[in-house]
């Protein structure tokens, strides 16, 4: 007997999350089938949506007003700017601790990196740290973390030209933590307000951390940390360093593993519960049955094959990152529902010389009719119940246009919105 | 089919405690090479952000550096030595479920681990055997549970309990589990065996209109705790099975080994995979399945054995290995029937519900709160997605007491949190340690299923 | 002697930094110039196979015997750069018993410790080899970190006087009056240790003597000063893989032919390789399928090659040389064995000598005869130390110390970090600073980075050949940003940048071979970091100004008042 719903949804990342909630809003009874973790916990948490053109062309200070000048084949196009919009809506509503819905303008927001770069939505965490915001900004590095060095990062900024004065430092953070120690330690500490050891007496980690910083912050307006505040009550913790210092506090987001992406993962899930959504983890779909519909997936648990089965199917298992798209060295496909992946038939075809040229590789994934049906080779659709969203689609380079959450929910929206009307 | 027909004249009724079992060395040196699992890892370090353990403890590097760092830097030389910190991980397997491109992260700490005591760690040294002691739990409980009011005293006894912490290195904080004064195999014996439960599935199935002869049929993996402390699990799996026309038979078993993998004790626990492997092999040969209702028991024999062990038939019975709720809810309408069931005793409670860390490997982590979310009798909330902190004997250990606590906090505050005051988990050491930093009673959803739906 | 002659040494590859070492601690004035990186040409693209001369022990008996002498001398005074993995010639049902016994033959009668070993036994040792193998021949083949050695031979030249410029470019010879007399040079950032955005500058230098090591680049060495140097480079390639399959090296016994070595190097191994003339050193083509040949046809000795993850592939051009009257027509016949030119006896044209040919196992033993020659020219007579001296980092040094809780590491990270600084491990991870690890894929930690950017300048690149960071699996795409951090406080803000780019290209480079399956997606992983997360791809302070005011600047009603946004964004559950 096969595990029945309205809609499945195989994948649990951004574009999966937001389709099982859509079709839940829509009335569908809703199954999410998610593998493993998503990749955004790879993420830096920061929710874009349009930075740059495909050509390269910006930042773009308008997301919205671009997205009719994208070619065609583009998944922006195939659901259309509205679409975004009601998207980022519900986006916005399932994740309250996010900001940056009150304009239409991108902000641009400070990388660990050092430079800057657009985005559509930020945590509240990063929210005093946006570049365009002209007050001063402290920098506070960790010497043992070495992804984000401070004095540098602040040296960065200032080549990009950023309109305030920007400084770094760099601190031991107290207690004398193992040099490799992991952002959830750092995290657990500041959350549990935990004992640490500074010099021989216990005190309260955020307390002793701001004592760290106070003597290097000579008045700055703000005070930026590498994303480690805080994974349960990073509002708790920001507020506690904002009242020793006398300053705002923020995170810069940081590559993975990104407790931004984990916080914001959190969210999402919680939604789903909410919204009554069943969701499992841990096991793939790796197979399926039907002709021109979809009739039923497995989910395999060390070899045994348990079916699951309903009337719409949206897959959104991500791109070559999180396995949705897979290659070898003859071909690049699609593995669980082998749907039809455009690729060169050289594999010296599928990248460019330069580290950041035009990879064909970035755009790999499958082409959908505008139901975001993907489509076989030769135009027809796979299936007339199974849907596409997120980094499974082709036709576009999110790294490169900085698009790759806002295509994700905007797809993911739209995917779960109309499969969920189709199963009523 | 009966009895007397098996091909191996074997009665899973029969009690055998597998103390006789010969050991065939199948495959002489379970060395994997586990370099090439490294070739998966992208460095994007989601397990380390599921990690409990390093989440407390900054002397713990985490499972990526334990897994697949460490693999890949491994050379084939003798003295490469694993880093002491892999004694450290509780075995949670949360990075199993974590790691989005499929790391084989457990095998490898289990194999570090297993390499790591069998190469470098002192066999005269009281750690090791206090490590031995409380990973053959199934030893204990068996002496014990002859004795059971006798055991129950002693293993509480203040004295003893402070010497055991002196000597041994077992933390005094913690109250050892009861043993029952009847096992469950003595009362499925009682019962009649495997006999009596085929008559009274065949009742059942005459009950509800199913054909005599339907091909239901279980082999119950009981495991250790189950057997010795909390046989009312055993007897509500048995009953619940029963209700839905299925057989149920006991076969021969050990210790599933969850509690030697987490101690690096791989000789011990192949000891006993070896038995459980043959006996539910032949089972699953003739058209059993094998039901645990221990989700570290069937995390086990699903994942661990293939990983860890060459032997013959082990991956037949890994398929056929279900947790005893999932497997209803595969094969008979669970929803359906609890539709309009009449819970009055005191199970219609509100259970704060945890979800073991081995049940989220095998998808099974939302189950109980999905199912018994309609119950009109019944409340259950999700104490969230923390691990309970106790990983079976990790927070046994003296030196492992407080961090453990540390990170059952979250879940401790959840449960406080939550309404009513009765928990609920499928994992016996969770409810150890629920029981222990909240005093609530714990029950299993079994015992839920079987207040719902047997008369 | 009042004033000891000045060498010029062109080439800073194994053969020219044995060449600067052995004369400098002769007592010789010696300045060594490097175009690129050390290791920059062939020496930087090998297998790095330490030869126990097996391979050449059927057709090159002469180089045969070459090889073992020396790989006995370079497990003593490199220790810290050879790892004796021991290596098998493998032989498949399909390769001839004949040339089986050949080979036996061979390597005893080049004294080549040589053992044959049955099928189990050969699977017992190396338990990924195919099950259908027949026997194998066991030889003291071994592994070499040619860009540590390369290293450590520059920096014993440099404590015995030499001058070691890289990134010096010679753009012409000095000849007056029919001799060489020096060499004009262009220096990319100055002279000394190069400093991204330092102005280049020009240089004549005077020497007594001009050698040319420049191996594949010596014929245009040669017309710069007239002469002809019929140097044939042929390129070969080399796959390297994820992880290390095996741990001895494993050659296919069967007569020369492509495909038929893997070496285990460091953490990953390396498969080997083609032989291909090529006109031009610096520019030829790199194929598909030259990479998909040494996977097909090494996993019919290692299957698990066919679907194991491969991170890259290069190519190296072997600077073969043979007497123009031999003619060879195919690469493979042109002899290992190596040539001194003495240009003023061939050319006459005095002032220069090239060497050319060879290989780098004997690296050492071509700078011993090269520097006996010019000792012979001025007449001076000291005797060749390079065998009996061991290098820096291979001094009185034992792997077997318990490193790892000296110095506050994780075992494994120790004994690596350990294995690579050799007997300097206890100057360079001596720290009372915090010590994070900076690439986790090769273990390498902020001390032994420190390290090398003292001996590097600001160059990523050659910080990278001396601590093999950013070599890993992730080929730099988490560590890329982290080695440029480091690198601030030494050096300003715009060269961390321009040091970091070229890192970038540099991992791009090679890892564009592996672009399938694993790779790919790390690849795709690496391209969204450095674009998404980090922007990298768009950097404003790399282009256009951007017009701050016009973007975001926080939404107004949310938290500027008291100055921050603390809103309730903790965690998703009830209550929190």
């Amino acid at each position: 007997m096969a595990i029945e719903s309205d809609v499945l949804v195989v994948g649990g990342g951004l574009a999966g999350l937001t389709a099982a909630l859509a079709a839940a809003r829509s009335g569908g009874d809703v199954r999410l089938l998610s593998y493993k973790q998503s990749t955004l916990r790879s993420a830096s948490g920061l929710v874009d949506i349009l930075g740059y053109t495909p050509a390269g062309d910006g930042p773009l200070t308008d997301p919205y007003g671009a997205i009719p000048t994208l070619p065609e084949t583009h998944p922006y196009r195939t659901v259309g700017v509205d679409t975004v919009r009601e998207a980022m809506s519900l986006f916005d509503e399932a994740a309250p601790t996010y900001r940056g819905a009150h304009t239409d303008t991108n902000a641009l927001v400070p990388t660990h990196g050092g430079t800057v770069k657009p985005t559509g939505r930020y945590p509240a965490s990063a929210s005093a740290g946006l570049a365009s915001d002209g007050r001063d900004m402290l920098l506070v590095g960790l010497e043992s973390m070495t992804d984000f060095d401070a004095p540098r990062a602040a040296a960065h900024l200032e080549a990009a030209g950023v309109p305030f004065d920007v400084r770094g430092v760099e601190i031991q953070f107290p207690g004398d933590l193992r040099a490799d120690a992991k952002v959830t330690r750092y995290a657990k500490l500041l959350d549990t307000d935990g004992e640490v050891s500074v010099r021989g007496r216990e005190r309260p980690a955020r307390e002793a951390l701001a004592a760290r910083v106070a003597p290097h912050h000579e008045g700055e307006g703000r005070v930026g940390f590498p994303a480690v505040l805080g994974d349960d009550d990073p509002g708790g913790v920001r507020a506690a360093l904002a009242d020793h210092l006398g300053a705002a506090v923020f995170e810069v987001p940081m590559g993975p593993p990104s407790l931004p992406g984990l916080r914001l993962e959190d969210h999402l899930f919680a939604a789903l519960d909410d919204a009554g959504v069943s969701i499992e983890t841990g096991n793939p779909v790796t197979g399926f049955e039907g002709e021109d519909r979809v009739e039923q997936v497995f989910v395999d648990k060390n070899g045994a094959k348990i079916p699951n089965t309903a009337e719409q199917y949206v897959l959104a298992t991500g791109g070559l990152v999180g396995k949705g798209i897979d290659s070898d060295r003859e071909a690049v496909h699609e593995p669980i529902f082998d749907c039809h992946v455009a690729h060169a038939s050289d594999r010296y075809e599928w990248f460019d010389g330069d580290v950041f040229g035009d990879h064909p590789f970035a755009r790999f994934g499958v082409d959908t009719d505008h139901h975001l049906r993907p489509l076989a080779a030769d135009g027809d659709v796979e299936f007339e119940n199974l849907r596409a969203a997120g980094a499974v689609l082709g036709g576009y380079d999110f790294a490169a246009e900085k698009s790759g959450s806002g295509v994700s929910i905007a797809t993911g929206y739209q995917a779960g919105h109309t499969a969920a009307q189709e199963a009523s | 089919m009966s009895d007397a027909e098996s091909p191996h004249e074997f009665e899973p009724a029969e009690p055998n405690t597998g103390e006789e079992f010969e050991t065939v060395e199948v495959f002489p040196e379970d060395s994997f090479d586990l370099r090439p699992g490294s070739d998966s890892c992208y460095k994007c370090s989601t397990c380390d952000t599921n990690c409990p353990v390093a989440e407390v403890d900054d002397e713990f590097p985490g499972p990526k550096f334990q897994g697949p760092e460490q693999w890949r830097l491994k050379q084939n030389e003798e003295d490469y030595e694993i880093d002491d910190s892999v004694m450290d991980c509780s075995n949670c397997m949360r990075c199993d479920n974590a790691c989005p491109a499929g790391v084989p992260l457990s095998q490898m700490h289990n194999t570090a681990r297993g390499e790591y005591v069998s190469e470098s760690m002192s066999k005269r040294s009281v750690t090791y055997w206090r490590n031995r002691i409380l990973a053959n739990y199934r030893t204990s409980a068996r002496i014990a549970s002859t004795v059971p009011r006798l055991a129950n005293f002693v293993m509480n006894f203040g004295p003893a309990r402070w010497l055991m912490e002196k000597t041994m290195g077992v933390t005094s904080e913690r109250e050892f589990p009861a043993f029952a004064t009847e096992t469950f195999r003595e009362w499925y014996s009682r019962e009649g065996g495997a006999a009596g439960s085929r008559e009274r599935a065949r009742e059942h199935r005459e009950r509800v209109g199913d054909p005599v002869d339907a091909d239901k049929k279980v082999a119950y993996f009981h495991g250790c705790y189950s057997n010795y402390n909390t046989p009312e699990v055993g007897k509500a799996m048995v009953r619940v099975f029963e209700r839905f026309g299925y057989e149920v038979v006991v076969p021969e078993q050990g210790c599933s080994g969850t509690p030697m993998f987490a101690n690096g004790m791989l000789d011990d626990a192949r000891r006993d995979a070896e038995v459980n492997i043959s006996s539910l092999s032949d089972l699953v040969d003739q058209g059993y399945d094998a039901i645990a209702s221990c989700t570290s028991c069937s995390m086990a024999l699903r994942q661990e054995y293939p990983e860890l062990f060459d032997i013959e038939g082990v991956d037949e019975v890994a398929a056929n290995t279900f947790e005893s709720v999932e497997y209803l809810r595969i094969h008979e309408d669970l929803p359906g029937a609890l539709e309009d069931a009449d819970i009055d005793d005191e199970m219609a409670a509100e259970f704060a519900y945890h979800a073991p860390c081995h049940a989220r490997n095998q998808g099974l982590d939302r189950q109980a709160v999905e199912l018994f979310g309609d119950l009109e009798a019944v409340d259950i909330e999700d104490v969230g997605d923390s691990c309970s902190g106790i990983s079976g004997t990790y927070g046994w250990k003296s030196e492992k007491y407080e961090k453990s606590m540390e990170i059952g906090e979250e879940m401790f505050e959840h449960m406080e949190h939550a309404e009513g005051d009765t928990g609920m988990t499928e994992c016996p050491t969770c409810a150890m340690q629920m029981e222990h930093g909240t005093g609530y009673e714990i029950r299993h959803p079994l015992e839920l299923l079987e207040a719902a739906l047997v008369d | 002697m009042a004033s000891a002659p000045h060498i010029v040494v062109i080439g800073g590859g194994s053969t020219g930094v044995g060449i600067a070492r052995d004369l400098s601690m002769r007592g010789l004035d010696v300045t060594l110039l490097e175009q690129g990186n050390l290791t920059h040409g062939t020496t930087g693209r090998m297998h790095g196979l330490l030869h126990s001369g097996g391979r050449y022990a059927v057709a090159d008996q002469a180089s045969a015997t070459e090889c073992i002498e020396e790989n006995r001398v370079l497990r003593d005074i490199a220790s810290h750069c050879v790892e004796m993995t021991g290596g098998l010639f493998v032989k498949r049902p399909e390769d001839t018993e004949e040339y089986f016994e050949r080979k036996l033959e061979g390597c005893r009668e080049c004294s080549i410790p040589a053992e044959v070993v049955s099928r189990e036994e050969a699977r017992a040792m190396e338990p990924h080899l195919a099950k259908d193998i027949d026997r194998a021949i066991s030889v003291p083949d071994g592994a070499v970190d040619p860009f540590r050695l390369v290293v450590a031979n520059a920096a014993s030249a440099q404590e015995h006087g030499a001058r070691i410029e890289t990134h010096s470019t010679v753009t012409d010879l000095l000849v007056e009056a029919g001799e060489v007399v020096g060499v004009e040079v262009e220096h990319d950032s100055g002279s000394g240790k190069r400093v991204h955005g330092t102005a280049g500058a020009r240089e004549r230098i005077r020497a007594d003597h001009v050698v040319n090591a420049t191996g594949a680049w010596a014929g245009r060495l040669g017309e710069m000063a007239g002469v002809d140097i019929e140097v044939r480079p042929s390129k070969g390639v080399m796959t390297i893989m994820n992880v290390r399959q095996v741990d001895t090296v494993i050659n296919r016994c069967r007569p020369k032919g492509d495909a038929d070595i893997v070496v285990p190097h460091e953490t990953t191994a390396i498969l080997g390789t083609t032989d291909e003339e090529v006109d031009d050193p610096a520019d030829y083509p790199e194929k598909q399928w030259e990479v998909d040949l040494m996977i097909d046809s090494l996993s019919e000795l290692v299957p698990v090659l066919a679907e194991a993850r491969t991170i890259r592939s290069f190519w190296g051009v072997r600077p073969l040389y043979e007497p123009p009257e031999v003619g060879s027509d195919d690469p493979t016949d042109i002899t290992r064995d190596y040539f001194l030119l003495d240009h003023d006896e061939r050319d006459a044209l005095p002032g220069m000598t090239s060497i050319v040919g060879g290989k780098f196992t004997t690296y050492r033993m071509m700078g011993e005869e090269i520097s006996d020659h010019i000792c012979a020219k001025f007449g001076i007579e000291a005797d060749c130390q390079t065998a009996e001296v061991p290098l820096p980092g291979s001094e009185e040094f034992s792997v077997l110390r318990d490193y790892m809780d000296e110095f506050g590491l994780r075992s494994p990270i120790g004994r690596r970090s350990v294995e690579r600084l050799g007997s300097r491990a206890e100057t360079v991870l001596q720290t009372d600073e915090p010590n994070p690890t900076v690439c986790n894929c090769e273990a390498v930690t902020r001390a032994e980075v420190q390290d090398a950017i003292e001996g590097s300048g600001s160059d990523l690149n050659a910080v990278r050949i001396r601590t093999r960071a950013s070599m890993g699996n992730c080929q730099g795409g988490l560590c890329s940003h982290r080695l440029a951090n480091e690198l601030h406080g030494n050096y300003d803000e715009a060269t961390t940048r321009a040091a970091w780019d070229e890192l970038l290209q540099e991992r791009w480079k090679g890892q564009r071979h592996a672009l399938w399956g694993e790779q790919l997606s790390q690849a795709m992983l690496n391209y969204a970091l450095h674009a998404t997360t980090q922007n990298r791809d768009n950097d404003p302070a790399d282009g256009d100004p951007v017009e701050f005011a016009a973007f975001d600047s926080g939404d107004p009603t949310v938290g500027r008042s008291d100055g921050h946004d603390v809103a309730a964004d903790g965690g998703c559950r009830d209550g929190d």
